[in-house]
């Protein structure tokens, strides 16, 4: 054979070695060098992950009845960039969902933006559209069934400004550093109340499903499954029975109100609305909220129709989303408790000095004469004869001396509101609570910047606010806080309304049923005469009178003041503040109608009404 | 006296009077293991999948394991043929190669784009498998010893014929068009003609030949983008893994990776399992073995290859003829150049090219052709010792 043949075996021998240690040298580094890095991507480029919507807590009352409860539902969610690009896919849509073509592609052209990876078209839809959807699937690209939660209100719209309304989430929220956790498009988030406020409590934790797929994207098994956990539900401070007599007396106290002219006139009181707050002053727990105009959170189950929001949103329906009870309005006398015991303290008045009451007064000057409601005039009165009467003339000296003293550097009257709650969120669990407005030197550089001759606070500022007038601006629920610092001589609670937070397995962890409290370290005396004052209220002769006759005040002493507050440009806002029984206080009610004339004849009768209820008088 | 000693080859009586008689067992054995464990790759692969809609899992491990059984049928039959006798028929390997290639013209369908399969009803048949065999066979005995000659030398004149026998094999395959498997057909024509002792001067001349026709074509357009592609994939591979064949390279290349050191066990693959890397079964088989076995047992796999080429390679260097060298040599050169080709771009190093991993790859064709190349190379191992005995009676008798 030859050397020349020996040598060329060799070379392909040679050969032989070199591919194989070639071979294994490549599959060293795929392998061995870079196995991790393949086997990451290799399972990344199979695996999918769905997530598991968590069903939403509910909210019961405080008595443990069922408010608000989650109910499985599917939506029909799609990726609005897909499914844009693709007629087809929402003509084919509109057909199955019913719905027009074109408020579907205005949806999805809204929402097209890169955040949104998801949003939901339709909630709530029927078995058939689902069983369609997903046998036509591959005609569908971006489009997928998925299962949310919708909310059951038991009942109906009861308390709904309290409980809130769910809805998608929007691309602000999704963006917003709150929402950056775990939220996704088509997520239901709360929206208003105490959805809102407790949505990191309520929502739950979602699950997931991580699944591998073939190559054509069908699911083959399922790797990992993280069960959703059911959000925390709700114990309220709401008692939903007291709630529902509440609601019913607003609204029957507004449709009697409305019939009524204003004395002289051939007006009717427009009567816009209205809100109640029943409170517990003994540890701040907010037994009853109510508002009118109010609606119907079922109305948000499955979305919210564009007709409905509307609506809702209409001026002329009075903004039925506004809690009234956290929303500020001119205060009238009721706010006179506050002056009460500004005087008091501050030794403007004593407990037995005595003012009197003409009907006008000249205190500010010739040029500007204030007067007292009542024409005629009280006479001579002390400081309990001047809250029964709401005598206006005695609280504008009152003011005025808290004026003078110090030249009114110490802003005395305004401290005393502020130490009362006023101009301050009182800290209730609901989101868009308003601060109102206890107006003071500083305010008013600021609001009139700019017209020097209405900048500078004068006495008769003081003098209006002393009455509760003027600029001066509250929530029913700081009225409500104020009053039960009177009935608690001096101890202060921050309302709430949710008592208890329990897991989904009802494992009790957050108890709010002891409440922190802070002591003003208010004068009991000076408290007293002024709750001595309240209850002649009700008395003969007080404002509130007529509206107490039949009620056994023996019994269950009412501590009340009513307020009559003038707003310029609208008819009077009516106020009725409360607590029973005195001495022992159990409830605090304050209710106030909006463009409502008196107080004492127009709003004492809800709370008369509320009080019956709650003490069981016939 | 020839037919009396004929008789008694294979016989017990003439092992027993002539114990020089060998089989080589490791390379026997090896090929049957190999082949065998084929069998579980190939389980593991289709049980699943069921690629060509299949809906029994166990289809294709049973039609491989009926392939094997022939295919040793097979490579036993041919150990009772004196190799001799073969280089004396040669003529008839080149007609029957020629006109099973030509027959796919007249007979085959179409796969892939690719004309190379004859349905046979029972079964299909891919004659440029077996053809390999009769290529290799003609061209062995086109290289050895003429009649004619004393001495035994690479003669232009045997070049010539070489070449043309080998470019008659290879345009019939180019016309199917089977590119991947003409290569094969090319370099172990080449091999062929190295080992042979051919003059370097014809072995680069027809290297260039080559080369130059092959840019000819490209110019003139004969060769498509896809199969551009297959090899552009090489140079470039991140930008080619969606689609294509760039796609199967790196489904692959993920699947082999993902194996790691050990692998995911057998039939636990999820890559190849879940049909992720295309051609599983067949010509990406061997990502099943990187992906469920690992670097180990990849590498195992690569070694016993190794070694059954080297056999191939030893046996040819230790046969008593030059038909016998270069019928062995040309076995292990299409074992060599497919097991480099098939798992090299299975880790991209080699271009996409559809040609199986011999004794692997799902498909009777594949592996009964190789069984039966086995076969030959085991032939002149076992017929070798009766050189000289053989060579005396020839010699008589002419």
């Amino acid at each position: 054979m030859g050397l020349n043949i020996k040598v060329r075996y060799k070379i392909i021998i040679y050969l032989l070695v070199l591919i194989l240690i070639m071979l294994i040298l490549r599959l060293y580094f795929l392998q061995v060098m870079s196995g991790e890095l393949y086997a990451e991507l290799a399972s990344e480029s199979i695996t999918r992950e769905k997530t598991v919507a968590a069903p939403r807590g509910n909210i019961y009352d405080r008595n443990g009845k069922l408010l608000v409860k989650s109910v499985p539902a599917r939506a029909v969610a799609v990726q609005p960039g897909i499914v844009l690009e693709n007629d087809k896919v929402m003509e084919i849509l509109s057909d199955c969902l019913d719905m027009p073509y074109r408020e579907i592609k205005e949806k999805v052209e809204k929402s097209n933006v890169s955040y949104m990876d998801r949003i939901i078209l339709k909630q709530d839809i029927d078995y058939a559209s689902m069983i369609y959807i997903e046998e036509n699937s591959d005609e569908l690209p971006g489009v997928e069934v998925i299962d949310v939660y919708l909310r059951e209100y038991k009942y109906d719209s009861l308390a709904s400004h309290l409980l809130g309304y769910i809805g998608e989430i929007s691309e602000e929220k999704l963006k917003a550093e709150e929402y950056d956790y775990n939220y996704e498009g088509g997520d239901q988030i709360g929206w208003s109340g105490l959805e809102e406020t407790y949505e990191s409590v309520l929502r739950g934790k979602k699950g997931k499903i991580v699944y591998e797929v073939d190559p054509l994207e069908r699911p083959v098994g399922v790797v990992n499954e993280i069960e959703p956990i059911g959000g925390n539900n709700l114990y309220l401070t709401i008692d939903i029975d007291l709630q529902k007599v509440v609601e019913e007396a607003l609204y029957r106290a507004i449709l009697e109100v409305r019939q009524k002219k204003i004395k002289d006139t051939d007006e009717y009181y427009n009567v816009r609305g209205g809100a109640v707050v029943v409170l517990s002053p003994g540890d701040g727990q907010i037994m009853a909220m109510a508002g009118y105009p109010s609606y119907d959170p079922e109305l948000f189950a499955g979305g919210i129709s564009e007709d409905d929001w509307n609506n809702l949103n209409d001026p002329e329906n009075n903004y039925p989303f506004l809690n009234r009870a956290i929303t500020s309005f001119p205060a009238g006398s009721v706010f006179k408790i506050v002056t009460a015991y500004a005087g008091l303290n501050e030794e403007i008045i004593s407990d037995s000095s005595r003012f009197s009451c003409a009907g006008v007064w000249y205190g500010l000057g010739k040029d500007f004469p204030k007067y007292c409601w009542l024409k005629s005039g009280h006479g001579s009165l002390n400081i309990v004869g001047a809250i029964k009467n709401s005598c206006d003339i005695y609280f504008y000296q009152v003011g005025y001396g808290l004026f003078k003293k110090l030249d009114n550097t110490g802003e005395l009257l305004q401290k005393y509101a502020r130490i009362f709650g006023f101009g301050s969120r009182t800290g209730v669990d609901l989101t868009g609570e308003e601060e109102g407005l206890v107006p003071d030197t500083e305010w008013k550089e600021e609001y009139f910047a700019g017209q020097p001759e209405n900048s500078v606070w004068f006495p008769g500022d003081t003098v209006n606010m002393a009455i509760g007038q003027g600029d001066l601006m509250v929530t029913p629920l700081q009225m409500a806080q104020a009053y039960s610092i009177i009935a608690e001589h001096g101890i202060k609670y921050t309302p709430h309304l949710v008592k208890e937070i329990r897991d989904s397995e009802e494992t009790l962890f957050t108890d709010n049923t002891v409440e922190e409290y802070q002591d003003l370290q208010l004068n009991g005396n000076y408290i007293g005469k002024i709750e001595e004052g309240l209850l002649q209220v009700v008395e003969p002769g007080g404002t509130a009178y007529g509206v107490f006759m039949d009620f056994p005040l023996d019994e269950i002493p009412v501590a009340a003041k009513t307020g009559t507050a003038e707003f310029y440009g609208r008819q009077d806002y009516a106020w009725f503040a409360s607590y029973a029984p005195a001495g022992n206080p159990e409830y605090v009610i304050v209710a106030m109608l909006e463009e409502a004339g008196s107080g004492g004849s127009n709003v004492a009768p809800i709370a008369e009404d509320i009080y019956r209820y709650l003490f069981n008088v016939d | 006296m020839i037919r009396g000693k004929k008789s008694l080859i294979g016989s017990k009586t003439y092992r027993r009077e002539k114990k020089a008689v060998k089989f080589d067992f490791l390379l026997f054995l090896l090929v049957v293991a190999i082949s065998s464990f084929g069998l579980l790759i190939i389980y593991s692969a289709t049980k699943e999948t069921l690629p060509g809609g299949a809906s029994d899992p166990q289809y294709y491990i049973k039609r491989q394991a009926i392939y094997l059984a022939v295919g040793i049928v097979l490579f036993t039959v041919i150990q009772f043929i004196n190799y001799r006798k073969i280089k004396r028929y040669w003529w008839l390997a080149l007609v029957t190669g020629i006109a099973l290639l030509a027959s796919v013209h007249f007979f085959g369908y179409e796969v892939h784009g690719s004309k190379s399969w004859i349905d046979l009803k029972f079964t299909t048949l891919q004659p440029s498998e077996f053809s390999k065999i009769f290529m290799v066979v003609c061209l062995a005995a086109i290289m050895s010893k003429w009649r004619t000659e004393k001495e035994c030398r690479m003669t232009f004149k045997k070049v010539i014929l070489s070449f043309v026998i080998a470019f008659s094999f290879i345009t019939l395959v180019l016309l199917q068009p089977d590119y991947g498997t003409a290569l094969i057909y090319f370099i172990v024509y080449m091999g062929l003609l190295f080992l042979s002792g051919a003059n370097f001067l014809y072995f680069l001349s027809i290297l260039g030949l080559t080369i130059g026709g092959i840019f000819t074509a490209l110019n003139a357009g004969f060769i498509r983008q896809y199969q551009l592609d297959r090899i552009l994939v090489l140079l470039k591979p991140e930008s080619y893994t969606s689609e294509g064949a760039g796609y199967n390279l790196y489904r692959s290349k993920m699947a082999i990776g993902s194996g790691g050191i050990l692998g995911k066990g057998l039939f636990l693959g999820k890559q190849t399992n879940l049909s992720y890397v295309p051609e599983h079964h067949t010509d990406f088989i061997f990502s099943v073995v990187g992906e469920e076995l690992g670097f180990i047992g990849a590498v195992c796999i690569i070694i016993v290859l190794g070694i059954i080429v080297w056999r191939c390679f030893y046996i040819a260097s230790n046969s008593s003829d030059r038909f016998a060298m270069l019928l062995a040599y040309g076995v292990g050169l299409i074992i060599l150049s497919q097991v480099t080709i098939n798992i090299g771009m299975t880790i991209g190093i080699m271009p996409i090219i559809g040609i199986p991993l011999p004794f692997l790859s799902a498909g009777g064709s594949n592996l009964i052709s190789m069984l039966m190349g086995v076969g030959l190379v085991e032939n002149v191992y076992l017929w070798r010792e009766v050189r000289r005995e053989y060579d005396i009676a020839f010699q008589r008798y002419k």
